[in-house]
């Protein structure tokens, strides 16, 4: 709560993929050892993987928001360093970005048309495009946008 | 273009006075959003879904089999190209939603942000997540499998168990006794309509307050900028971070929705006249424990023919007193002057404490709902609870007074009023 550090961020990915392989022992792979295949999710499953996916996105979040934001803000405006390299990176995901989502609308009218694509390979294909959006937005908010910090008074007439 | 807009609309005037505000920077504060995106996720995947869903329990062919049209249009869901990762990214948004509210929550509390000036966004926030939960409870007996029917089941007669007034208010959320053909429909109602409208108002509300009012900032600040708000402006650098949060999001629950089908009717079936041995979802199970290890014959007699049953006491007693107790917090633990700065948990080992607490007692109730799985007794699962949550907190609150003491007079948020 001191300041915007990255420890409990760290335990936050620790615990998240922690309770999501918990999950995974407790159901999917026990069954399998003893040469059942559940169909479903148990609800203690649920749970586990759900409070996994909380852990993990505050945990990566808490990590970005360090990198991209500092531990402690000074206030000041401070110019974007931009440069080639990241530029190219910028170039490499987007030309990513355009062959997954070129695969994923493929994915979509061949389902349309042969019959059903498996979920989970929508689902990754899905997560793989937004993922690459997100390192795009991420490298961008980076490289190319100023960072600025306030400081404003308590007493604003904001929203009123 | 923004010419013309500007002259017609004032934008700049607009974009100096809103989105130049300055929001503090911790990662804690990031719970909240996540709590926000999976509500807005939730809300365009249920538009979706609400295209292809029939909400009645009327028989109907599908397939050359005779099933419940709100059970057919989950398979006819399943069977669209990405269908079935949708419904399922709705089903874990609702679980992420839950899950997150939970935690900002937690956060709140061991930060001691419930204090003066946000009494009212602290019982804001109490009713979101009890209206999350409602909300998702109702979603969930809509695919109208035999799972969901028997978990709604628990649901109506906890509510019904309620003396006086329980039947009445089940029969009205459920259009009669659950389940009936009028049962579906108005449940559908609550569930795409009014629930979700009151939550965008409670949202809304949430925020509005939140603006005023200002974060509780990262001790640290205090030292900066004294007295004053130390963030980043609204617009454009908080407005990438929620980008990127919103992506993230996105791509972790797509992912897990596409690697794991949340509730796959199939698997289930449609619903017969045999009750199919369930449990209800995670959020539920600590009542369902808590009934597990209360005895069923359990009747206290009230005039007028009422009675106060066990699943009462486990259903509604024991949540309703733990939601007393966090209504009344920002009313017991006060301060004169305004919290401008979290506190640091580790100097307020009591609240500290209380909070480890409570989340052992939700999770040794929680273990209760395995009461058969395990061949607990009542009386060792009694122990457990009691001596698991106590053990909690006389530990952590040795640990915490040993390695950091008490709080001292003066400390971090208790500057004088500027």
């Amino acid at each position: 709560m001191y300041r915007n550090d990255t420890v409990l961020p760290f335990f936050g990915i620790l615990f998240g993929v922690a309770l999501w392989y918990m999950a995974y022992l407790d159901g999917l792979h026990i069954a399998r050892l003893a040469g059942h295949q559940p169909e479903e999710l148990s609800v203690g499953q649920l749970g586990l993987i759900t409070f996994g996916i909380v852990f993990f996105l505050w945990g990566a979040i808490g990590y970005i928001s360090a990198w991209l934001e500092g531990g402690e803000l000074r206030p000041g405006r401070e110019e974007a360093e931009g440069g080639a390299a990241p530029m190219v990176v910028v170039f490499v995901l987007a030309l990513l970005l355009v062959g997954l989502s070129g695969l994923f609308v493929n994915a979509v009218l061949y389902g349309l048309t042969e019959g059903p694509v498996k979920s989970s390979f929508m689902g990754q294909l899905a997560a793989a495009i937004l993922l690459v959006m997100t390192l795009l937005l991420v490298v961008y908010k980076k490289f190319f946008v100023d960072d600025e910090v306030l400081v404003e008074d308590e007493h604003s007439e904001v929203p009123w | 273009m923004y010419r013309w807009l500007d002259e017609r609309l004032s934008l700049s005037r607009f974009n100096k006075k809103f989105l130049r505000k300055a929001f503090p920077v911790h990662h804690s504060f990031f719970l909240g959003e996540i709590t926000m995106f999976a509500f807005i996720t939730l809300v365009l995947t249920g538009i979706f879904l609400t295209f292809n869903y029939e909400p009645s329990s009327r028989l109907i062919k599908y397939m050359g089999r005779e099933l419940p049209a709100a059970y057919a249009s989950i398979l006819y869901i399943d069977s669209l190209p990405f269908g079935a990762v949708l419904r399922s990214v709705h089903h874990w948004s609702a679980n992420v939603m839950i899950a997150a509210a939970f935690l900002h929550m937690l956060r709140i509390l061991v930060s001691g942000a419930y204090k003066k000036p946000r009494e009212i966004n602290w019982l804001l926030g109490l009713a979101l997540l009890g209206l999350s939960v409602v909300t998702a409870f109702t979603g969930y007996s809509l695919p109208f499998d035999a799972f969901s029917v028997t978990a709604t089941q628990i649901g109506y007669g906890i509510g019904a168990s309620m003396p006086y007034i329980g039947e009445w208010v089940s029969q009205l959320i459920f259009g009669g006794e659950y389940p009936t053909l009028h049962s579906i429909p108005r449940v559908y109602s609550l569930h795409v309509l009014w629930f979700p409208l009151l939550l965008m108002a409670l949202i809304g509300a949430h925020m509005l307050i939140m603006i005023k009012q200002k974060h509780t900032q990262p001790t640290y600040a205090k030292k900066v900028a004294p007295g004053k708000i130390l963030g980043v402006p609204m617009m454009p650098q908080q407005g990438y971070m929620m980008g990127v949060l919103f992506l993230l999001y996105l791509a972790v629950v797509f992912f897990i929705g596409g690697s794991y089908i949340a509730h796959p009717v199939e698997a289930f079936g449609p619903p017969t006249a045999s009750t199919p041995a369930v449990k209800p979802d995670w959020y539920f199970l600590w009542i369902y424990g808590i009934l597990q290890i209360i005895p069923g014959d359990l009747k206290i007699p009230l005039p007028f023919g009422a009675a106060i049953n066990s699943e009462f006491i486990g259903g509604v007693l024991v949540p309703g007193l733990l939601g007393i107790a966090a209504v009344l917090l920002p009313f017991l633990d006060t301060r004169k002057t305004k919290q401008r700065y979290m506190e640091l948990p580790t100097r307020h080992p009591v609240r500290t404490s209380v909070t480890f607490a409570l989340i052992a007692f939700l999770l040794t109730t929680t273990l209760a709902g395995w009461k058969q799985e395990f061949g607990f007794s009542n009386g060792q699962l009694w122990a457990i609870i009691i001596v698991g949550t106590l053990a909690t907190y006389l530990t952590s609150y040795l640990i915490l007074v040993s390695y950091w003491g008490k709080a001292p007079k003066g400390e971090a948020g208790e500057l004088e009023e500027a």
